[in-house]
């Protein structure tokens, strides 16, 4: 049981920051495609932006990381 | 690294001015300040309005240019050799001929478009020509026969019509069908004169159009608009050959001096731009301005062989109000040249600020050889790199080989250090000797690395602000970050401390320390301070994405070894393998070097670099 709990929580500390990561990358990525129409040089930037929200789902793989080797 | 600049007043007697503009700009390292400096103590008079004579050589000039251009652009580009010609001792006379010129040339041009629309439209009927022209044949003798051409627009349509024409004329007229070569169904009826209308209004009745054909040809009969269509065709070839070949003949005398005009004429304008930043009085000129301090001295000793001393260049002190206009140059030595790749993706620092292109060129291959760290995939993308070399690339692709090539070779030393060869398996398989811990295992240990070396360049970067602060003279900048070190250190000794076997023989002092420091913190930075503490924490603790895309990336090399192994079958296997590493191969390219930028560019840089740079960008030609 407790085994299972550990796994939960490691599932649910990855699970929930990657949809987070996911939906601000949705926003980020539809913004960055229509920079990118509009201004292709911003090319570099932006896809630097849409790295920034993945500190999330890398803190969140870091967590359950921890969680599991405990 | 940016460049040391000078700043320079560069004056002389004023009718000198488009001669020293024209040396300044072939020597190309002198960049005019377009802003006149409010600081000057030069005593000049109000020149602000140009005069008459200068206002009406620019319209001149200019409307030569725009003349030159015309010309040159109505005419074909023939191969000519270079004009040698001294476009300043002819100019006034060639203004008259050039308005002669281009008076030939516009009609030529439009004589040549007039024909080439006739030749296009009639080309267009060619095709259909061809076609009538086979039906007709030898009939062409039946002289007392009329000609009906018309187009089908499905073959069902011929035995419908042959009925109708048939039950219409009782059988006096003949109908017969072709192709076209572009695929339009052809058909000619051949009928006495008689029954001519009938049929052209039964074909209208039922909406079979006739050929079409220019109205000025409506008149005619069919094959007396055909041998019409074919003269007029024949006779627009000889008149375009004709146009073109006098305008050959026009460029072949013309072209190459009206070339060296044009040339002269924007070097010119070019340079009459430029004096409009040029400071004058009734007898000199004033022109202020940035160069390189390594090229200043060059700069002066032609300007000196060349007017023998009668212009003057100074070196002006730069004053702090100067910071902010000083134009920004970065020079690198050639290992670090392609990184400034990356430094273009930022806008460019102030002259007071840093180049970012070193930081990038010694952290960035670091960090991308510890997040990959594997000395298969470094080998692939090392010889992906030389084959992207051997190709001589040019520009950015250069950069990115070269990029790559530094790159990857730190993953195969990583890659070495940590004992992986695709994946730990191979490094077990060749023997490696393990270094550094295992990745996949020493999860807390890398941890602990990756945020003591985030650590380590988050603290660089503050001491780096210090030092743009100092240099700035911001004084309370300077402290809050000093005190944003204490602070970091503090922290860091608190983290070290929980690791030893006694933690409060270190924690109560650090502690200590750290509630000391705070309120000096609030006082330097104001009440955001904190805050901007915790942002510079958060930015260590970014640096755990080494470790997490370290562990990823022998995780998915591992994974691809286990699953070539389930197979079972060597073959089937050592393709799984491929394909798989492959895929890994991929995301270790994009996914250290996306990450290990960002470190650079959000954690990293936010501490020091200041953005807003002028480029500089010296007169030349």
């Amino acid at each position: 049981m407790e085994k299972a709990l550990i796994c939960l929580a490691a599932a649910l500390a990855v699970g929930l920051c990657a949809i987070a990561t996911a939906w601000a990358q949705s926003r980020i990525g539809a913004a960055g495609a229509g920079t990118i129409a509009e201004r292709p040089e911003l090319t570099g930037t932006v896809i630097i932006l849409l790295a920034i929200p993945e500190t999330m789902v890398i803190l969140g793989f870091v967590v359950a990381t921890m969680i599991l080797n405990k | 690294m940016i460049v040391r600049m000078s700043k320079l007043e560069i004056a002389g007697p004023k009718e000198l001015l488009l001669e020293v503009l024209e040396v300044i700009r072939e020597l190309g390292t002198f960049q005019p300040e377009e802003e006149r400096a409010a600081d000057s103590d030069a005593t000049l008079s109000d020149a602000e309005v140009p005069e008459e004579r200068a206002v009406a050589e620019l319209l001149f000039l200019e409307n030569m240019r725009r003349q030159s251009g015309e010309i040159i652009a109505l005419l074909p580009a023939v191969e000519t050799g270079e004009s040698r010609l001294d476009p300043m001792t002819v100019l006034d006379s060639i203004a008259a001929t050039a308005k002669s010129h281009l008076a030939t040339c516009r009609a030529l041009s439009e004589r040549h478009e007039s024909v080439r629309r006739e030749q296009e439209e009639l080309t267009r009927y060619d095709v259909l020509l061809a076609a009538i022209d086979r039906l007709i044949g030898d009939r062409d003798a039946h002289t007392g026969l009329d000609f009906i051409g018309i187009t089908l627009r499905d073959a069902s349509l011929v035995e419908k019509l042959r009925e109708l024409l048939s039950f219409l004329v009782e059988g006096e007229c003949t109908m017969t069908t072709t192709v076209a070569a572009d695929g339009t169904l052809i058909g000619l009826i051949a009928a006495p004169p008689s029954r001519s209308p009938a049929i052209k209004k039964a074909l209208s009745d039922e909406q079979l159009p006739e050929l079409p054909f220019p109205e000025s040809i409506a008149n005619l009969s069919l094959p007396e608009r055909i041998s019409y269509l074919e003269e007029r065709l024949a006779a627009t070839r000889i008149s375009l050959a004709e146009i073109e070949a006098e305008r050959d003949r026009f460029a072949r005398r013309w072209l190459a001096f009206y070339r060296r005009i044009n040339q002269w004429l924007v070097e010119r304008l070019a340079l009459l731009s430029v004096t409009g930043s040029v400071r004058r009085t009734g007898m000199c000129f004033v022109i202020q301005g940035w160069a390189l301090t390594d090229e200043t001295a060059p700069l002066t000793e032609r300007l000196n062989e060349v007017f023998g001393g009668r212009v003057a260049v100074e070196q002006r002190a730069i004053l702090e109000q100067d910071l902010e206009k000083v134009p920004v140059a970065l020079r690198n030595p050639p290992y670090l040249r392609p990184f400034e790749l990356f430094t273009r993706l930022l806008p460019l620092p102030r002259y007071s600020s840093w180049d970012p292109t070193p930081f990038i060129g010694i952290f960035f291959p670091l960090f991308f050889g510890m997040m990959l760290g594997d000395a298969g995939y470094g080998l692939v993308l090392l010889a992906a790199a030389l084959l992207l070399l051997w190709r001589r690339p040019r520009g950015a692709g250069a950069d990115a080989a070269r990029i790559l090539l530094i790159s990857s070779s730190y993953a195969i030393l990583f890659g070495i250090l940590f004992a992986e060869f695709f994946g730990e398996a191979g490094g077990r398989l060749l023997q490696l000797t393990q270094i550094l811990p295992e990745r996949s295992r020493a999860v807390m240990p890398m941890l602990i690395f990756s945020l003591a070396l985030g650590a380590s360049h988050v603290l660089l970067g503050l001491l780096l602000g210090v030092i743009t602060a100092v240099k700035r003279r911001e004084r309370g900048e300077a402290v809050g970050r000093i005190i944003t070190i204490a602070l970091i250190v503090c922290l860091a000794s608190l983290a070290v401390s929980l690791l030893f076997p006694s933690p409060w023989l270190l924690t109560r002092p650090i502690l200590l320390l750290t509630g000391l420091l705070l309120p000096f913190l609030v006082l330097s930075g104001g009440l955001l301070a904190p805050l901007e503490m915790i942002k510079t924490v958060g930015n260590i603790i970014s640096y755990a994405r080494i470790m997490a895309i370290g562990l990823s990336s022998v995780l998915l090399a591992n994974a691809a070894n286990h699953l070539a192994g389930l197979s079972g079958d060597l073959i089937l296997g050592a393709l799984a393998a491929v394909a798989l590493h492959a895929v890994a191969i991929v995301l270790g390219l994009f996914a250290p070097a996306i990450h290990a930028l960002r470190l650079h560019f959000v954690e990293f840089f936010s501490k020091f670099i200041e953005p807003g740079g002028r480029r500089f960008e010296p007169l030349h030609k």
